[in-house]
């Protein structure tokens, strides 16, 4: 294990029992976490994300592996030491998860309680705190006033009151409209920075790993498919899962199934032809379609277009129908991957499957 | 007053020595069955599969305990387990000796009632303060008994008001009070107005009980 490394899964299964049924929820995972890194976990509902993180802090014991935090390896440690252990791992939830028993300082305490200071200086910390997130006027309300922003943020406050190496974060947004979805991320990316806490994020939203992620992994049926930095993954995603994820975030998947239902592939000329094309980086500042066009004698009908900043990247897509000269055209654009550009005639058959 | 309840009239002292009787063994009996039935409910809610202390012999035997417990009729109890509250109290007979088989057949039902009022408590809360390092004694004290509190009050209320049902039984091994002297001088001597006015004054016990119990859950609910 590096130094920079604070979180090392290896080899990570889950199963579960139940009657007859085995349950693989998480198979053959490895992953590794940089100290200081927004590390982004996405998968639909049942991918075996909420497992896979809730093996980080042992809150989920797996059947095989090893967990190390921190340069720890957990399943080691004693019980004691391990409730230790936890206290620099902290997590926030999809449903907050706060005491509607304790006011809003007495959940941001709650961590604090076990530890041997003074109840002037738990309290003092755990106001530092609620005013970190904002809400230092909120600190004798009780949970069930505050909406649900406010009390993610009183969650986040009050992981932060054991002073934690690790943040998960688990759907933490998912409950939450765009518009705090927002300002809760952007209090995440501050802690990151300000803190240096390293966080791991699951998601079923493209626009969470987008606008926080250093780095991303895509789950599917208990494995990670494809991994890597978040500008590289998705615009050049590989595996279906990612491919899908991109286009639904983009909007490219609801415009092909819109136009696909409303014209009819089949009754295109036999020099039209209806395409799919895909800009990245430097591409996207080029005018390849209107410098093809004038080359080729081409029309170009755009039925949709939009463009992306992934990571700090532009990426472009464009839905048209081409008329003209394809027999020439079409070599000549597909020549054009290397420089980011990516072409696919769509038909009824294909749908975006596969795309070049 | 008197052409109305003349029986009682003369009874007073008895009628109010009975309310008192009445009054030690449902709250002599519902201290110690309280400390029990949460013993044994916490300790069920804590064994249960997917519980903090997930035991799965340990659950099954605190399960069928209780329903075993549960089962006996309370009349017949008193009789059952006369040897032991004779071990415990040094007689079988009398107020304080019923309160060895009114604790045991209402803890268990008590128990039962803590059980359901703690699985309430919301799963991802008792989930949260394992991932903030909380030992099982730090969760059972500060997230179950905590957050369940006003449940645990209103489960309560239940519980004593069938404890004060159970007393009255309790004057067929003698223990006096309020039902022995509906059932022994009312009923037996045909004497109605004594039967009434002992009716009257357990119903007041009872609403006096729920409306304290409701108002503390009130005070300690935060919803």
């Amino acid at each position: 294990m590096t130094a920079n490394n604070i979180i090392e899964l290896k080899n990570i299964d889950v199963t579960f029992h139940n009657g007859d049924q085995t349950v693989k929820a998480v198979q053959a995972v490895d992953l590794t976490i940089e100290k200081g890194d927004i590390y982004g976990i996405i998968g639909y509902s049942g991918a075996g994300k909420s497992t896979l993180v809730r093996v980080i802090n042992l809150l989920q014991t797996p059947t095989n592996g090893t967990v190390t935090v921190n340069g720890q390896q957990l399943q080691q440690l004693a019980p004691a030491a391990l409730r230790q252990a936890r206290q620099k791992i902290s997590m926030i939830f999809q449903h907050f998860n706060l005491m509607k028993s304790r006011t809003v300082l007495g959940n941001v305490e709650y961590p604090l309680l076990s530890q041997k200071i003074s109840q002037a200086a738990r309290q003092q910390k755990a106001l530092q705190l609620l005013k970190l997130v904002g809400l230092a006027d909120y600190a004798q309300t009780y949970p069930a006033r505050l909406s649900g922003g406010q009390k993610q943020r009183v969650a986040i406050a009050r992981a932060l009151a054991s002073d934690p190496e690790v943040l998960i974060s688990d759907e933490a947004t998912s409950a939450l409209d765009p518009k705090t979805t927002k300002s809760i991320l952007a209090l995440l990316k501050k802690l990151n920075q300000d803190l240096g806490l390293t966080i791991v994020l699951i998601t079923h939203e493209m626009q969470v790993i987008k606008s926080i992620c250093h780095n991303v992994a895509v789950m599917d049926a208990g494995q990670i498919v494809e991994r890597g930095r978040v500008a590289q993954v998705f615009t050049a995603p590989q595996a279906p899962l990612t491919v899908d994820f991109v286009e639904t975030s983009t909007n490219v998947k609801a415009a092909i199934e819109r136009i696909t239902n409303t014209i009819d592939l089949a009754g295109l000329a036999a020099n039209q032809e209806l395409m799919y094309f895909n800009f990245i980086g430097n591409a996207t500042k080029e005018g390849i379609i209107s410098q093809y066009s004038q080359q080729y004698q081409l029309d170009v009908n755009i039925l949709f277009a939009n463009i992306d900043q992934i990571d700090g990247e532009n990426v472009g897509y464009m839905i048209a129908i081409i008329t003209g000269d394809l027999a020439a055209f079409n070599p000549a654009i597909a020549k054009r991957v290397a420089d980011g550009v990516k072409t696919k005639i769509i038909t009824t058959e294909n749908g975006l499957e596969g795309l070049a | 007053m008197a052409a109305l309840i003349p029986n009682v009239i003369s009874m007073k002292s008895e009628f109010i020595q009975a309310t008192l009787e009445t009054l030690y063994m449902t709250f002599g009996s519902a201290i110690i069955a309280a400390v029990l039935g949460l013993a044994l409910g916490v300790w069920l809610v804590v064994t249960q599969p997917g519980g903090i202390l997930a035991d799965r012999v340990t659950y099954s035997i605190l399960d069928k305990l209780t329903n075993l417990l549960r089962s006996v009729p309370f009349i017949i109890l008193l009789a059952v387990i006369s040897p032991l509250t004779n071990f415990l109290v040094g007689t079988t007979v009398g107020t304080t000796a019923s309160l060895v088989p009114l604790i045991f057949g209402i803890f268990p039902f008590y128990a039962r009632q803590v059980q359901n009022a703690l699985l309430d408590v919301d799963h991802g809360v008792v989930e949260a303060a394992e991932s903030m390092g909380s030992s099982p004694s730090e969760i059972i004290f500060r997230v179950y008994l905590k957050e369940g509190l006003p449940d645990i009050i209103r489960v309560s209320i239940v519980t004593v008001i069938s404890l004060i049902g159970l007393t009255t039984m309790a004057g067929a091994i003698g223990s006096g009070g309020l039902g022995d002297i509906a059932i022994s001088i009312g009923y037996a001597r045909f004497e109605n107005d004594i039967t009434l006015v002992a009716t009257l004054i357990i119903l007041i016990l009872v609403f006096a009980v729920q409306i304290i119990g409701d108002w503390l859950a009130k005070k300690v609910e935060h919803n």
